[in-house]
C-alpha cells in the first residue's frame, strides 16, 4: 500500500475538471444502483417470494402498490435496470470522459459550455423519471418494447408507459444534444484545422479514405483521416453517428408509444396491429443496436486507440489498419441488427444469414483488427508498468473477447435456434461485455483521468489490486454461471418456481459479491485519493463558489 | 499492412470461414431441414396464442421419431415465444411468436418421450406462467 500525502490537498479543479469528476462520480453512482437491483433479482430467480417481506415494506411508497405482485415488481426492475446501467452508468461517465478528452486532444475548449450541465442534469433526470417509471409505476415492458407490449394496457399501466417514453425522450434528446455539441467542439472555427461540417463527415465516414483505395483521392479535400485527427477523435465521431441514429429511432418508437398511451389516457383505443410488429422489430433494433456494436465497440475501441499509447509511451501500431478499421465498423454496425431476429421465422431467410449472421461476423475482424493493434503497441512496448489503467485496459480487452465471443456464437442462424433468449445471450454476451469490457475499460480511464485532472496520486494501489481481481473474477463467474445455465436451457426474462435452475442463480450472486467488493474497494480509493474537501467542492456551484 | 498484420487477418479469416461453414452445413443436425431442403411435413399443428396462454390442437400434438411435423403459431395480442424443451429442462427448438403472421417452423424429433412447451418471449408479467408440460408426444 503506498501513500502519497497524509491528507488530501485541496486541488483548485478547473471547471471541465470538476464537470468530468461530476459525471463519473454520478455515472459509479447509478452502477451501485444497477448492481443493487441486478442482485435483487438474482435473488428472486434464485428463491422466488425471497424478497416478499421487502417488497411489502418497498409497497408502502408506491400509489395502489399493495396490489403489485412478486412479478410486477420484479419485471418493472428488469425494465429500469438496462436504462440505469447504459444510459446512466455507461453515458454518463462516456459523456464525463469525452468532454474532458475530446477537447484537451484538440487542445480547445468545449464548444458549448452551457450544455455540460444541461446534458449532466438531463441526463439523470431522463434516467430517473424511467426509473420511477418503474419503481413506482409498474412500468415492466422492458427496454426491447417489443410491438405492441408497451401499449397492451391489460397488462401495462398506461401511465407508467407514458412517463417511460417521456423519460426515454428527455435521454436520447440530450444525447442528441451531447453528441451535437461533440461535433461542434471539433468542428469549432477557433481550431487551427478549421474544419467544415462536410470535411469532418468525410473524416467520421471515412469517404477520404475509400476513394483512394479506389484510386480516385480527392486531393483538394483535406483529409482529415491523415491530417491531424487522432483515431480516438475519429472513432468518438464515428461511433457518435450510431449514437445519433439509435437516438432518433428511439424516439420515433417513443412517440409511436406515446401516441397509443395518450389516446388510451383520453379513451380512445387505438389499433394496435395498424403497425406490423416485424417491420416495428426491424426499425427498433436497427436503432437500438446501434448502441451495442455501433456505439460501445465503438467508442471502446477509440478509448483503446488514445489510452494504450499514452499507457506504454509507444505509437498506436497499426494506425492505418486502424484507420481502415473505423471505417469499415461503420458499415457493419450500420447492417448488423438482423441477429436480434434469428428467432423471427417470419423474418426472410437472406436478412437472418446476411445481416443476422455474415455481417455480424464483421465485427469479429473489426475488433479482432482493433484488439491486435491494442495488443501489438503493448507488446512492442516492453518491458512496460502495468499501471492501474494498463490492468483495467487488458482486463477491458479479455472481457470484449470473451462476450463477442459469446455473441458470435449466439448470432449464428443454426445455433441461436437453441440460444435465442436464453441465459447465455444476457450473462456471457451482454453483461461480460458490460461489465468485465465496458466497465473495466471506464475503470481504466478513470485511473487515467483521475491523475490528470485533479494532480493527486491513487492513495493505494492495493485496493487497485483488489478491484481488478475481484470485479474480473465475480464478473466472470457472473458470466459462466449464467451461460451455462442458458446452455441447460434458462431462459432470461423468466422466473422459475421449481427451483431448476437455482445452483446456477446461487453462483452468479457469489459473482455479483466478489463484484461488489470489487467496486466498493475502487470507491474507497477514489474518495480517500481525492479527500472529503475536494468531493464536497463538487457539489457546490460555480456560481456560488464565484460568489 | 504490416506483415504482422496480414498474418493476423489470416487467422481471423480462417477461423471466420471455418465456424461460418461448419455451423451452416448439416453438422448442426437442424440446418438439414431448416435451410438446405424444404421437406414436406406429415403433420402441421396449429397453435394459437393469446392472453398468456396457449391453445394446443385436442387432442394432442403427436410426432413420430425422424418425421417431420410442423408447428404454425399465431397469435392475437402480444409477441409470445414457441419454445420445445426436453424434460430435463435442456431447449430442443424455439421460434418467436409475432401478432399479426403466422410463424412456422418443421421439426424432425430424434428421441421419443414427451416434451415441454414453454413461452421464449416476455409478454408481461406472467410470461412464466406460460409452461405447458407434456404437451408434444414424440412415439418410436
Amino acid at each position: 500500500m503506498t501513500t502519497a500525502a497524509p491528507t488530501a490537498p485541496s486541488t483548485g479543479l478547473g471547471w471541465a475538471e470538476k464537470w468530468t469528476l461530476r459525471f463519473a462520480i454520478v455515472g459509479m453512482l447509478f452502477l451501485a444502483l444497477a448492481g443493487i437491483e441486478g442482485s435483487m433479482m438474482r435473488t428472486q430467480l434464485y428463491a422466488p417470494g425471497a424478497l416478499e417481506g421487502f417488497e411489502q415494506a418497498l409497497s408502502v411508497l408506491r400509489p395502489g402498490g399493495a396490489a403489485a405482485t412478486s412479478e410486477d415488481l420484479y419485471y418493472a426492475m428488469l425494465t429500469a435496470h438496462p436504462v440505469v446501467g447504459i444510459y446512466g452508468f455507461a453515458y454518463l461517465c462516456v459523456m464525463g470522459a469525452f468532454y474532458f478528452l475530446v477537447p484537451f486532444l484538440l487542445k480547445r475548449e468545449v464548444r458549448h459550455k452551457a450544455l455540460v450541465p444541461v446534458n449532466f442534469w438531463a441526463q439523470i433526470i431522463g434516467v430517473m423519471i424511467c426509473w420511477a417509471s418503474g419503481f413506482f409505476g409498474l412500468f415492466n415492458a422492458l427496454y426491447t418494447l417489443y410491438w405492441p407490449l408497451p401499449v397492451a394496457y391489460d397488462r401495462v399501466p398506461v401511465v407508467a408507459s407514458v412517463t417511460f417514453v417521456v423519460g426515454a425522450a428527455i435521454i436520447m434528446i440530450n444525447i442528441l444534444l451531447f453528441s451535437f455539441n461533440l461535433f461542434s467542439t471539433v468542428l469549432s472555427r477557433s481550431n487551427p484545422g478549421d474544419y467544415t461540417l462536410g470535411q469532418f463527415l468525410r473524416s467520421a465516414f471515412g469517404i477520404s479514405r475509400l476513394m483512394k483505395w479506389l484510386g480516385k483521392e480527392d486531393k483538394s479535400a483535406p483529409n482529415l483521416d491523415y491530417n491531424g485527427l487522432s483515431p480516438f477523435i475519429v472513432a468518438v465521431a464515428r461511433g457518435s453517428i450510431d449514437t445519433v441514429i439509435n437516438a432518433v429511432v428511439l424516439l420515433t418508437a417513443g412517440v409511436l408509444i406515446l401516441v397509443y398511451g395518450l389516446a388510451a389516457l383520453f379513451g380512445s383505443s387505438l389499433n394496435t396491429l395498424a403497425v406490423d410488429a416485424v417491420v416495428y422489430k426491424n426499425w427498433f433494433w436497427w436503432g437500438l443496436d446501434m448502441v451495442a456494436d455501433g456505439n460501445v465497440l465503438m467508442y471502446a475501441a477509440g478509448t483503446w486507440y488514445l489510452l494504450v499509447p499514452l499507457l506504454v509511451g509507444r505509437k498506436l501500431f497499426g494506425e492505418s489498419v486502424v484507420r481502415t478499421v473505423i471505417l469499415v465498423d461503420l458499415l457493419v454496425s450500420m447492417g448488423v441488427w438482423s441477429h436480434h431476429l434469428l428467432g423471427d421465422r417470419v423474418q426472410p431467410l437472406f436478412m437472418r444469414l446476411l445481416s443476422g449472421q455474415f455481417v455480424t461476423w464483421g465485427e469479429f475482424f473489426t475488433m479482432g483488427l482493433t484488439i491486435f493493434a491494442a495488443l501489438m503497441t503493448i507488446w512492442l512496448a516492453r518491458p512496460v508498468k502495468f499501471t492501474p489503467a494498463l490492468k483495467f485496459v487488458l482486463a477491458s480487452i479479455f472481457g470484449f473477447i470473451m462476450g463477442g465471443a459469446a455473441g458470435l456464437i449466439q448470432a449464428n442462424l443454426g445455433l441461436n435456434v437453441v440460444f435465442h433468449n436464453t441465459q447465455w445471450v444476457v450473462a456471457l454476451h451482454a453483461h461480460t461485455f458490460l461489465l468485465t469490457g465496458l466497465g473495466s475499460l471506464l475503470f481504466a480511464v478513470v485511473y487515467a483521468l483521475l491523475p490528470m485532472l485533479t494532480k493527486l496520486e491513487l492513495k493505494s494501489k492495493a485496493l487497485v489490486n483488489v478491484h481488478l481481481w475481484f470485479w474480473l473474477f465475480g464478473s466472470v463467474t457472473m458470466a459462466y454461471a449464467g451461460g451455462w445455465s442458458g446452455v441447460e436451457g434458462m431462459l432470461r426474462r423468466t422466473i422459475y418456481y421449481d427451483g431448476m435452475y437455482a445452483a446456477f442463480q446461487l453462483a452468479e450472486l457469489v459473482g455479483a459479491g466478489l463484484v461488489a467488493v470489487g467496486f466498493t474497494a475502487f470507491l474507497v480509493n477514489v474518495v480517500w485519493t481525492l479527500g472529503w474537501k475536494n468531493l464536497v467542492g463538487l457539489l457546490v456551484p460555480e456560481r456560488a463558489r464565484a460568489r | 499492412m504490416d506483415k504482422r498484420e496480414k498474418t493476423w487477418l489470416g487467422v481471423l479469416i480462417i477461423v471466420a470461414l471455418a465456424v461460418n461453414i461448419i455451423t451452416l452445413t448439416p453438422l448442426v443436425p437442424w440446418q438439414e431441414w431448416l435451410l438446405w431442403s424444404n421437406p414436406t411435413p406429415t403433420a402441421t399443428y396449429a397453435i394459437e396464442v393469446a392472453d398468456y396462454a396457449f391453445r394446443f390442437p385436442s387432442p394432442e400434438m403427436q410426432a413420430r421419431v425422424g418425421e417431420y411435423v410442423e408447428f404454425v403459431a399465431t397469435s392475437s395480442d402480444v409477441t409470445y415465444g414457441f419454445g420445445v424443451f426436453r424434460k430435463d429442462g435442456t431447449m430442443v427448438f424455439q421460434m418467436q411468436v409475432v401478432p399479426g403472421h403466422e410463424n412456422r417452423i418443421t421439426w424432425k424429433f430424434d428421441q421419443a418421450g414427451t416434451y415441454d412447451v414453454r413461452s421464449t418471449e416476455y409478454s408481461g408479467p406472467r410470461h412464466s406462467e406460460m409452461f405447458a408440460p407434456d404437451a408434444i408426444r414424440v412415439i418410436p
